[in-house]
């Protein structure tokens, strides 16, 4: 007796692992009985495999940018930012970013924010990473927050100390973010931007560089003597 | 926002983060496919990543990020990238598996071939191919991923792999009829 006609459709659903048991074991015996049938189910296996094959290791990505598009090229800026940085291998590793937000009570113990009293939530960012894309991810968290307390009436301080690597944020020359900080500087009296002075000083004596800073930062004696005194004075901390 | 709430927004936030950082080689490899430059691959790649992470609030189930990532991806490439046209030679970074020589020739011959004949479909039908092949995705997932009804996945699914075949077969059947070079002494 002749098989039931099978759908071409089928077939492609059968290679794909798209079909029920009870469907598969009817197709299954229609391949049996037909080797025609059979063969063309062979060839689609085949043509996938011979694809998975042929993409499993494209060239790798280029440093070549060439999307047209205004906000692009301002993040293609960023990304050579990134490379002239000594990031070198960030196009060929992209960045996992384990790890990267640590939060403490105010005694630098468990994982609970701390509110520094009963009506106010104070949280100091300790920004030490020189990734623009990590401070852009950064500036949206505060904003997010900021906008969030406003909205229910409740009240909230953000400071966002930057030291080392992530002084970056603040310096006229480097920080992508100029804009968007003054904007938000503006409209979020109660979010401040400290910079640290040693490592001012350490750029000036170990590199030469006399550092502007944008005029939304204040500046502190020691980034990490700052962040300390925050948290012994009941601010949560998250460093990034 | 209670404390609670704030430390459990920020923690989601950065589990998403590492998550969708995660997915930056899957998504060249697939961007790869369907424009066949490394450039434009890598610009639509770290695009889709930038927006992911701009709207990680978007995302309300945390197991479909593959799926909604995918989805961003397709929509970018459709509104901004389709219309570039592809620099790199599709026979630039071949594999080699230190194998013979002949043989990394005849692996290399196949890939070269079966990226010409991927490239050769039209866009909608290499995006189908890519999901459902490459990608590995189901065919309700890829429906959702290009926003069409599952029955249109199948057949346009099959319709691809014809043409895809159809590339393959004619290929072979040019390099056959090529005399080979014989040495004269």
């Amino acid at each position: 007796m002749r098989p039931p006609s099978i759908d071409p459709l089928e077939l492609h659903a059968y290679v794909d692992g798209e079909l029920t048991s009870e469907q598969q074991a009817e197709l299954l015996d229609a391949l049996r009985d037909d080797s025609a049938l059979a063969k063309q189910a062979c060839q689609l296996q085949r043509l996938k495999q011979q694809l998975q094959i042929a993409y499993r290791d494209p060239p790798p990505p280029s440093r070549r940018r060439h999307t047209p598009r205004r906000h692009w090229r301002q993040r293609v800026a960023i990304l050579l930012l990134l490379l002239s940085s000594g990031l070198t291998g960030w196009l060929l590793h992209p960045p996992i970013y384990t790890d990267r937000l640590v939060l403490l009570d105010a005694d630098g113990r468990g994982q609970q924010p701390a509110v520094a009293d009963q009506n106010e939530t104070r949280i100091v960012f300790h920004l030490t990473n020189p990734d623009q894309l990590v401070a852009a991810e950064l500036l949206t968290d505060i904003e997010q927050l900021l906008t969030t307390y406003r909205a229910r009436g409740s009240r909230l301080r953000v400071e966002v100390v930057s030291h080392g690597g992530g002084m970056d944020l603040l310096r006229q020359r480097l920080s992508r973010h100029q804009q968007r900080i003054a904007q938000l500087a503006n409209d979020y009296p109660n979010l401040t931007f400290v910079a640290c002075r040693n490592t001012i000083d350490r750029l000036r004596v170990e590199q030469g560089i006399e550092l502007q800073l944008i005029p939304q930062a204040f500046i502190t004696e020691s980034g990490v003597s700052h962040v300390v005194t925050r948290q012994r004075q009941g601010w949560a901390y998250i460093r990034v | 926002m209670t404390p609670r709430e704030l430390f459990q927004h920020l923690t989601r936030h950065h589990r998403l983060r590492s998550a969708i950082s995660a997915e930056h080689g899957r998504l060249y490899r697939l961007a790869w496919s369907w424009c066949h430059d490394r450039g434009l691959a890598e610009d639509l790649a770290q695009e889709t990543l930038t927006r992911a992470l701009e709207q990680l609030d978007v995302l309300r189930d945390e197991a479909r990020l593959r799926l909604w990532i995918t989805t961003i991806m397709v929509n970018l490439y459709r509104d901004q990238f389709r219309r570039q046209r592809p620099h790199d030679p599709l026979d630039e970074h071949l594999l080699s598996e230190q194998e013979s020589p002949e043989q990394d020739l005849n692996r290399n011959q196949l890939i070269k071939r079966t990226r010409q004949a991927l490239a050769a479909l039209s866009p909608d039908q290499r995006q189908i191919v890519s999901l459902i092949d490459l990608a590995e995705f189901s065919y309700a997932d890829a429906a959702a991923i290009l926003d069409i009804p599952v029955g249109t996945v199948m057949s346009r699914l099959a319709r691809a792999r014809g043409r895809l075949r159809q590339q393959l077969e004619q290929d072979g059947i040019q390099r056959s009829q090529v005399v080979p070079l014989r040495r004269v002494t």
